[in-house]
């Protein structure tokens, strides 16, 4: 699978190059091999759909504009990944904002609570509840590292960090998912 | 997860007492549907081993169904994906790949050379006089290898995804704290004479030279895609100050460390501090209102 995934990878960058020469079917076939991983990660911080598909938008659209930045040969994942973070902080920032100036008026219906289509299992929730105690960017890493499997100087990249940094920020995450682990058996 | 585990038995936790062999082998068995293609993880089963481990281990089950989940459904996906790539098409024309970092970085030194040679023209170079080779050679080196650090953070920041070697935040200290510890190591503590008045002479001085080339920075910024702009702000600031404290350098005629550290430094200090805010307030106007 390990290859599989890194033939995956290798493609990218020749779409890349043939999306900065203004080929449709370059594009097509990038918006369609990098959309769903976009949506999981901009999806990952707790975000509603509808803001999830704001953000995703905003960052095709980011990513259309920059597409000039990319240089070919180096990797696709962390450029696009760059992009997607600083989408999601700008839509963080902004939502922050918005939230600041609105006013409550009356209770929310109880209607929202049960519109929800599948409530997740408790154990899930449980799981769920463990990776938010994580600090949002070690969050942010163990994402990159471990669902997009981008390696350690990937994630670096992604992150206009350090390898050290990250390496230090992924070993503090599973430090405490660790702890939190060994909290709930005991 | 199986970082998670080498961390878990280094530090000899409990976790690594736990796990069984079974345990391991279904970590090795999702460390590969993590590190497959998005589309082979969609459709990806366990084997029928790790499926009955999964009945009776709740560890495992946990993390099974956290990876489940950071699936997206694929029809949810498409319906969004049409829609973006209908607009991507609207305004697709061939663009020409931005320059390598070491590249952008080089056209940033050089027109910080470039431009401070006629500020030199014009205010003389009374400040060569007064300083003995060491001095020199000392605090050019200084500056020169501040404004290549400084560059060469710009050309990275302007690159999405370009590793940085140094972190921008990094660099702006790195330059500060080298700038005035230089200055304070090579130049001599003397009696200080007309101290605020012809400080303030150079302070101006240097901040008018600094604002309009941190302008000329973030225009040739501009042409690639910056992410954060405080510390972008922060950068600008400080290589438009480096350019004015260096010529300063060249053109003043007090070479006297206290006069240095607090009037030259405040140029680049004052215009670092005014590029985060310039960059803030700039970044608060633009932003699109929600």
């Amino acid at each position: 699978m390990q290859a599989e995934r890194r033939a995956w990878e290798s493609e990218l960058s020749p779409l890349m190059v043939r999306y900065q020469q203004g080929d449709a079917a370059a594009v097509d076939e990038l918006v369609q091999r990098l959309s769903s991983m976009l949506m999981q990660f901009l999806g990952a911080f707790g975000l509603s759909r509808a803001d999830t598909e704001d953000l995703f938008q905003d960052c095709w659209i980011r990513i259309h504009g920059s597409r000039h930045t990319y240089r070919p040969a180096e990797p696709v994942l962390p450029w696009i990944f760059s992009i997607a973070r600083h989408t999601r902080l700008d839509g963080y920032r902004r939502r922050r904002r918005r939230e600041s100036r609105e006013v409550l008026v009356a209770s929310p219906p109880d209607l929202i609570a049960s519109q929800t289509a599948e409530a997740p299992a408790a154990d899930h929730q449980e799981f769920d509840r463990m990776l938010e105690s994580l600090p949002e960017s070690q969050r942010e890493v163990i994402f990159m590292l471990k669902v997009t499997g981008m390696s350690l100087e990937e994630v670096a990249r992604a992150t206009s960090s350090t390898v050290g940094a990250i390496k230090q920020k992924a070993h503090r995450a599973y430090e405490k998912l660790r702890s939190v682990l060994e909290g709930e058996r005991t | 997860m199986r970082a998670l585990k080498q961390s878990g038995s280094s530090a000899g936790g409990s976790i690594a007492n736990v796990m069984s062999e079974d345990c391991r082998q279904i970590d090795l068995e999702l460390d590969g549907a993590l590190s497959a293609s998005p589309e082979a993880r969609a459709s990806w089963k366990v084997s029928e081993q790790v499926a009955a481990h999964l009945r009776k281990c709740e560890r495992c089950r946990r993390l099974y169904r956290w990876l489940l989940d950071s699936t997206v459904p694929q029809e949810a996906v498409h319906a969004l994906a049409e829609t973006v790539k209908a607009k991507l098409k609207q305004s697709l024309t061939p663009v020409t790949p931005q320059s390598s970092p070491r590249v952008l970085a080089a056209q940033f030194l050089l027109v910080f050379l470039l431009f401070s040679a006629p500020m030199v023209g014009m205010m003389g170079t009374a400040g060569l006089h007064e300083m003995n080779l060491l001095q020199l050679v000392g605090i050019v080196t200084v500056l020169i290898s501040g404004a290549a650090l400084l560059s060469f953070s710009l050309a990275w920041q302007m690159s999405p995804g370009s590793l940085h070697r140094v972190p921008p935040r990094i660099a702006v200290i790195v330059l500060a704290v080298g700038l005035l510890a230089a200055t304070a190591i090579i130049f001599p503590w003397q009696e200080p004479q007309f101290f605020l008045l012809r400080g303030w002479e150079c302070l101006k001085a240097g901040l008018l030279m600094a604002a309009p080339y941190s302008l000329l920075f973030w225009v040739m910024v501009r042409r690639g895609h910056t992410l954060a702009s405080g510390m972008l702000g922060a950068s600008l600031g400080a290589i438009g100050g480096l350019l004015g404290a260096f010529v300063l350098q060249i053109t003043c005629n007090r070479q006297d460390a206290v006069h240095l550290l607090v009037w030259h430094g405040g140029v680049v200090i004052v215009s670092l501090v005014l590029g985060v805010l310039v960059a803030w307030g700039v970044n608060g106007l633009l932003r699109p209102r929600a």
